[in-house]
């Protein structure tokens, strides 16, 4: 049988779906109940919702096969490229996970500045320099707006007692 | 008390120089962020919410409101000017009213939108005002089994009326269930798909859910899939001023649109999509020009934006009385309630009266302070649109990633944050559409929690599902919105092939 064009990305999505439901399913059968005895089981919307969610995926499988594909959403400003640019989308990504692992060791002002900048490079900005330096002070006033006049605490990191 | 003193004690807890103070802090960034491209009312109010964490209740309500009346407006001037609608309310304003800009009319355009917004929102805020309290009255009268029949009309009509494809709107609003669920279950203990993680117990928390889906699934989304964007801005000539003949123009529009983007906003009917076409349409059928519109028609932006702001202060009826958000700005909304500790519900007027009569009073207050400011600031915001692209996604994003650690200093909320963004570009790279996956997750655990009430007051008997009347009548609105979509299809398949 032959799929339609782009298709089997989309037939990835569909079983990825699928997959989650299982582990959903799978999750509440190992799951043990408590001792008491309840009139709605805690674990009948898992069981719904999972079944739900594998049966709607093999339809939207169905659909997929038979032609009927998703439309990507449009964005107004631009065209949109063939095949995904899997390299900005991995900057992107990488910035975000700066963020995440630099937070609580570095500080807020090292990784959310790390994380600008790492937008701004895949966004295509050219120049690096003024990034990083205007990045960096948006940072630190972010930090100091929230530290300081809305009580937010933001972790210091390495500049504990500096600012 | 009456509705009217009850009003009158809201306004003066709300005037105070402090209050107002972040009312005006609150209307300035509301617009900042509504309106760079791109930003929805929904996102601009999910990543300003760490800015309210610590502020007192009152104060927080009311620079939540002027938030929200500044997302809202910042976003129409976005759409006049650069044709990027943030949300379905303003691909009309987009529409129509870019077409005006382009034809030299951006000021008259943005002064109706913003009038039109005004005029709109305070008449829509007083009948909230006086239907609200009553509809709260007879809510408390609806059992645990209307709410769950309630409920699940919502997610039907959500998810079957929004974007193209049914079973993908299904298949958001199950994935926002799944969400849900993730957790400790109230009432046995039971820790649902936590999967041995301690943070995870507590459940996943709504606001970074949000902001990720919107804010990171953007990024995301556009790094990998578009290229060599630029943007047309339109410049503005003159000031934001209607002429005497744009003024005889809008102000039928502004009232229709009213009425007619209130009552389907208290309704589920999907946001605010339907009612700003349907002003669209009647102002066409209406007006004595038909062949201006699609060309820059004012009342094909007056109509619209009236609808809109009318139809958002609509929804706010079954939020504030029911509990119940029918769009994701409402959905926001409700969780930034439940950040100041309020729960939204039929005995919030009794328990919470008088914050909600500040809120009312806020929003009057906060639609005010939008017009006074912004006709005359339009050009500092036509600024904005200048901001570079890439310093305008970094700032989105990071700003996206501080509110998800801040909100409980915990690096798991920004775990999720990411794995949510990554859906997000899965979600728009394949079609789905992100407001049922919002309501899902804010509802799911609701929906379980009332179905578990009304089977314990029935004995576990499941027939008291649709035993009340009011249930019945749902579920009937609930086929029909499942099956209205497949039988209009069928039939045009139909009369395709008998011609």
């Amino acid at each position: 049988m032959k799929l339609p064009a782009g298709a089997k990305s989309e037939l990835i999505f569909a079983s990825s779906l699928f997959a989650l439901g299982l582990i959903v399913f799978v999750d509440t059968v190992r799951e043990k109940l408590p001792a008491f005895n309840l009139t709605v089981s805690p674990k009948l919307f898992p069981y719904l919702i999972s079944s739900i969610l594998m049966t709607l995926s093999v339809l939207l499988a169905i659909q997929i096969v038979r032609g009927n594909q998703a439309i990507p959403e449009g964005v107004e400003e631009g065209e949109p490229i063939e095949k995904s640019d899997f390299k900005t989308f991995s900057i992107v990504l990488a910035s975000l996970f700066a963020f995440l692992l630099l937070i609580e060791r570095a500080g807020f002002i090292i990784a959310a500045s790390i994380t600008f900048f790492g937008i701004t490079v895949a966004f295509d900005n050219k120049r690096h320099l003024r990034a990083a330096v205007f990045g960096t002070l948006f940072i630190v006033i972010i930090y100091l707006s929230f530290t300081r006049f809305l009580n937010v605490p933001l972790p210091a990191g390495i500049f504990k007692g500096i600012l | 008390m009456n509705n009217f003193e009850s009003l009158i004690q809201g306004f003066v807890s709300a005037l105070t120089f402090t209050n107002l103070a972040f009312g005006l802090l609150g209307t300035f960034l509301g617009t900042l962020v509504g309106v760079l491209p791109g930003i929805g009312p929904a996102l601009a109010i999910a990543l300003l919410l760490p800015i309210t964490y610590t502020v007192s209740p009152s104060s927080a309500l009311i620079m939540f409101a002027a938030i929200y009346y500044g997302a809202m407006y910042g976003g129409s001037t976005t759409s006049i000017l650069l044709n990027t609608p943030g949300e379905s309310g303003s691909v009309i304003t987009a529409l129509e009213g870019n077409k005006m800009a382009r034809r030299g009319q951006a000021g008259a355009a943005l002064a109706t939108a913003a009038i039109g917004s005004f005029i709109a929102g305070t008449i829509a805020t007083t009948i909230l005002a006086f239907t609200a309290p009553s509809i709260a009255d007879l809510a408390i009268k609806v059992g645990a089994a209307d709410y769950v029949a309630l409920m699940l009309v919502a997610f039907t009509t959500v998810s079957s009326l929004l974007g193209s494809s049914q079973i993908r709107g299904f298949i958001s609003l199950t994935i926002g269930l799944v969400l849900g669920l993730v957790g400790a279950d109230l009432q046995s203990g039971l820790s649902r798909l936590t999967f041995g993680n301690q943070a995870a117990v507590e459940g996943i928390e709504t606001v970074p859910v949000i902001v990720s889906i919107f804010a990171l699934g953007e990024a995301l989304y556009i790094a990998a899939r578009f290229k060599e964007l630029g943007w047309n801005i339109i410049p503005m000539k003159g000031r934001a001023l209607m002429s005497r003949q744009d003024w005889k123009r809008s102000w039928k529009p502004w009232i229709r649109g009213t009425f007619l983007g209130f009552p389907l906003g208290v309704i589920p009917a999907g946001g605010s999509e339907v009612p700003t076409f349907l002003s669209y349409s009647v102002e066409k059928k209406l007006s004595k020009h038909p062949e201006e519109f699609g060309k820059g028609a004012i009342e094909g932006v007056a109509g619209p934006e009236a609808a809109n702001n009318a139809n958002a202060a609509g929804a706010l009826v079954p939020l504030l009385a029911l509990g119940l958000p029918t769009s994701a700005t409402a959905a926001v909304i409700l969780v930034a309630f439940q950040t100041y500790q309020i729960q939204p519900g039929p005995t919030l007027f009794l328990t919470n009266g008088a914050l909600i009569w500040t809120l009312i009073a806020s929003l009057f207050i906060g639609n005010t302070l939008l017009l006074i400011l912004n006709l005359p600031l339009v050009r500092v915001w036509v600024q904005l649109l200048k901001v570079p692209r890439p310093y305008l996604f970094a700032g989105i994003v990071t700003f996206a990633m501080l509110g998800a650690y801040a909100l409980n200093a915990s690096t798991f909320d920004v775990q999720v944050a990411i794995a949510i963004g990554i859906l997000g570009f899965l979600f728009r790279r394949f079609g789905m559409p992100i407001t049922p996956l919002i309501l899902g997750l804010i509802l799911g655990p609701n929906l379980e929690l009332q179905f578990r009430r009304a089977l314990q007051i029935s004995g576990g008997d499941y027939s008291t599902l649709w035993a009340t009347p009011l249930s019945k009548a749902l579920y009937f609105v609930l086929i029909l919105a499942l099956f209205t979509p497949v039988v209009t299809r069928v039939l045009r398949k139909v009369r395709q092939r008998t011609h």
